[in-house]
């Protein structure tokens, strides 16, 4: 039984206030930690959302009455909020996608497809998310290509000398997240990209848990492409981006075909339309596209820099808490002068499985966690194991929120291991 | 939904016990218990077959028939609230028939009042569990009935005109049948669907039964597998009454209105739960 209670809790990030609301979830205080998988909307994008379909609601790009035009103008400022936010050099280097999976499905199908053949490399490391892996594979079955996998060190961390050695002249992309979802770990996707250049190899970067979490630079990083979800950065759901840089995106063909992305259609053809129109075929997420650009506008409000070093001092937090737990193995690096760790926690305790883990404390403590593999099977299995337990913080969690988890943690394992 | 009362004795029992212990945390205990006292199922059953889809943790479920055709169940998880749940459906399912099985709604789920959702989402391992363990009886109960037939063929000896046992397909193809609903009619009296009809139309012609009485009771079964028709008609009770049984044991009696039901079983009608008499056993 749910029992719903709106409580206010405020969290303060370098003297900025942040509020979010509470529920009471099976008779707790619900304790939120599962923003890997996704996060908490502030009011400004709800407002956003419901200020768009109740005052300007109307197609874009098609219409010349004034409903319109707005719609189109604020759709395309949106676009422009996203592209600064992330320092692309223009708009139109931003496309609206569904979400960061079918960008990355984008640019298997258009670019993949129609630049690889049989022996090129495709470079990824086992801990990438299911949606990076899976696209590829499909893209390696119809050209030929071939997929390569980085692997871990001790410290659980992809081998960035292996990486370094794996690049060829064969490689033609290499596919890799910012930051891990299941190990907290930073990959220094500049070096990389360097690497990847000098062999004339394009890189992709997920960065589904980075963009919401540090200040993210396209150019700094140059990045061929990158990809992200809105709703994983307090925007709504439906939404995301691909990050290309024009040249590239220039010369791609279509991915899906319909209205917006044509120029002429005739009966046997069509010609296409530049991107990003190009690339966004049909009737676009357009109040989710504004409310991105609201959440866009909300993050920026606070800071990235400052989201990220609060992030990385919860996060210290949080592994030290569990860490100090008996019988708690966390996966990924240890946090330390040198080595960053993202606000989230993967892993498992001795003896009990996550799933029970889970479950015991969503029903008992009303605090959520994720339990399964995380999108990342590869990555468990080279871990030697089924599954994890994880925990994901976001700003708006506070040190409040780790020790109920922790207290909540205890209570579990006391319970499980009174059973064994 | 289906009252505890249907329920057969062994998991009324379970249901009604869990239902008594207020204090989630001693639900939870229960459960546990119940997971301990499992017997451990053999690496061999761990199969693909025996997998139960959409589970966050792996569960195992294994069936067998005993020499009165009823089903028993062996299970087995690597986390122990699902351990404890298999554990419940394998006490009480086990030792009843497989009809019996296949009737029972997973209505009983909500009751026991252990927060497990009926929704057949990807991560509803109870109801999943339940849903494989009612099919994995059907197919025992359908493997039984042509083995029957066989040996029933061998003992007579073949004579050159053979019956083929028919395979009779209960799977999960979508329903073709009419797109007509059970309705009431003006004096507020259920009128069968246009599958209805057509049973009775059958059994009447095939059967001439001095009693029939034919009852749609899909709507028990809304929602879990085999459910797939349009608005019922894939869960029938049958009660036939005709002298056409005589000499026949029951296996052949269902056998015989399985047969004449094949169109129906073809297309959509998922469960009979058939009683068949001769007019001196009525």
């Amino acid at each position: 039984m749910v029992i719903l209670l709106i409580l206010v809790q405020s969290s303060h990030i370098k003297g900025k206030l942040v509020e979010y609301n509470l529920q009471e979830v099976n008779g707790s205080r619900l304790v939120y930690l599962d923003n890997a998988a996704t996060s908490q909307k502030p009011s400004l994008v709800l407002d956003c959302l419901r200020n768009y379909y109740e005052s300007f609601n109307s197609n874009v790009h098609r219409g010349i009455h004034h409903l319109s035009a707005k719609a189109t103008d604020e759709y395309e400022l949106a676009r422009q909020k996203v592209a600064t936010f992330i320092n692309a050099s223009e708009s139109r280097e931003i496309v609206f996608t569904r979400n960061a999976t079918e960008a990355i499905n984008l640019v298997a199908y258009s670019w993949g497809l129609s630049n690889l053949k049989s022996g090129d490399e495709i470079l990824l490391t086992i801990a990438e998310h299911h949606s990076a892996i899976v696209p590829w594979q499909f893209v390696a079955q119809k050209t030929g290509a071939v997929l390569k996998f980085v692997t871990l060190t001790e410290e659980e961390v992809p081998d960035v000398e292996q990486l370094k050695s794996l690049i060829l002249k064969k490689t033609k992309i290499v596919v890799l997240h910012h930051v891990s979802n299941a190990l907290g770990s930073f990959l220094a996707i500049g070096d990389i990209v360097q690497w990847a250049h000098d062999v004339g190899a394009k890189v992709l970067v997920d960065a589904c848990q980075s963009v919401p979490h540090l200040p993210v630079n396209v150019q700094e990083l140059d990045a061929d492409f990158l990809v992200a979800s809105s709703h994983k950065m307090c925007g709504p759901t439906g939404i995301g981006f691909l990050y290309g840089k024009s040249k590239l995106l220039s010369s791609m063909p279509p991915f899906l075909g319909g209205g917006e992305m044509i120029a002429d259609v005739f009966l046997d053809h069509s010609t296409y339309a530049e991107p990003p129109s190009r690339f966004e075929a049909g009737t676009p997420a357009i109040g989710e596209a504004i409310g991105l650009g609201a959440a866009v506008d909300y993050l920026s409000g606070i800071g990235m820099q400052n989201i990220h070093e609060y992030g990385l001092e919860l996060g210290v937090y949080l592994y030290d808490s569990l860490q100090a737990l008996p019988n708690v193995r966390i996966y990924g690096p240890a946090p330390s002068e040198t080595v960053k760790r993202a606000p989230l926690c993967a892993f498992n305790v001795e003896n009990i499985h996550p799933t029970d883990i889970a479950t015991f404390l969503d029903q008992q403590h009303g605090v959520a966690i994720r339990s399964g593999h995380h999108c990342a099977q590869p990555l468990h299995r080279f871990l030697g194991v089924n599954a994890s337990a994880r925990a994901s913080l976001h700003f708006y969690n506070t040190k409040d929120d780790v020790d109920r988890f922790i207290h909540a943690l205890k209570d579990t394992i006391s319970f499980f291991n009174s059973f064994q | 939904m289906q009252a505890v009362e249907e329920l057969p004795p062994k998991l009324k029992n379970t249901v009604e016990l869990f239902q008594s212990v207020q204090d989630p945390r001693t639900k939870y205990e229960q459960l546990l218990y119940y997971g301990r006292k499992l017997n451990p199922l053999g690496n061999e059953f761990k199969t693909r077959e025996n997998k139960v889809e959409g589970c966050v943790s792996q569960v195992w479920v294994r069936a067998y028939l005993d020499d009165s055709k009823n089903v028993w169940f062996e299970a087995d998880s690597d986390a122990v609230l699902t351990k404890g749940l298999a554990a419940l459906l394998v006490e009480g399912l086990s030792g009843n028939s497989p009809p019996e099985i296949v009737k029972i709604s997973p209505d009983f789920i909500h009751i026991m009042g252990l927060n497990q959702s009926l929704s057949p989402s990807r991560n509803n391992g109870f109801l999943n569990m339940f849903k494989l363990m009612q099919r994995k009886a059907l197919q025992l109960y359908i493997e039984s009935e042509k083995s029957e037939d066989q040996k029933e063929l061998r003992s007579l000896g073949s004579n050159g005109s053979s019956v083929e046992a028919q395979q009779i397909e209960v799977s999960e193809k979508p329903s073709e049948s009419a797109d007509v609903k059970s309705h009431e009619n003006e004096m507020g009296f259920t009128v069968l669907s246009e599958r209805g009809e057509r049973i009775i139309e059958k059994l009447e012609r095939e059967l001439v039964p001095i009693e029939l009485e034919v009852e749609d009771v899909s709507y028990q079964h809304a929602g879990h597998m085999g459910a797939k028709g349009e608005g019922g008609e894939t869960h029938f009770n049958l009660r036939i009454v005709s002298d056409k049984f005589e000499g026949k044991s029951l296996i052949k009696r269902h056998r015989l209105v399985y047969d004449l039901l094949k169109e129906e079983l073809d297309s959509g009608l998922h469960a009979l739960s058939i009683v068949a008499k001769t007019p001196s056993e009525n």
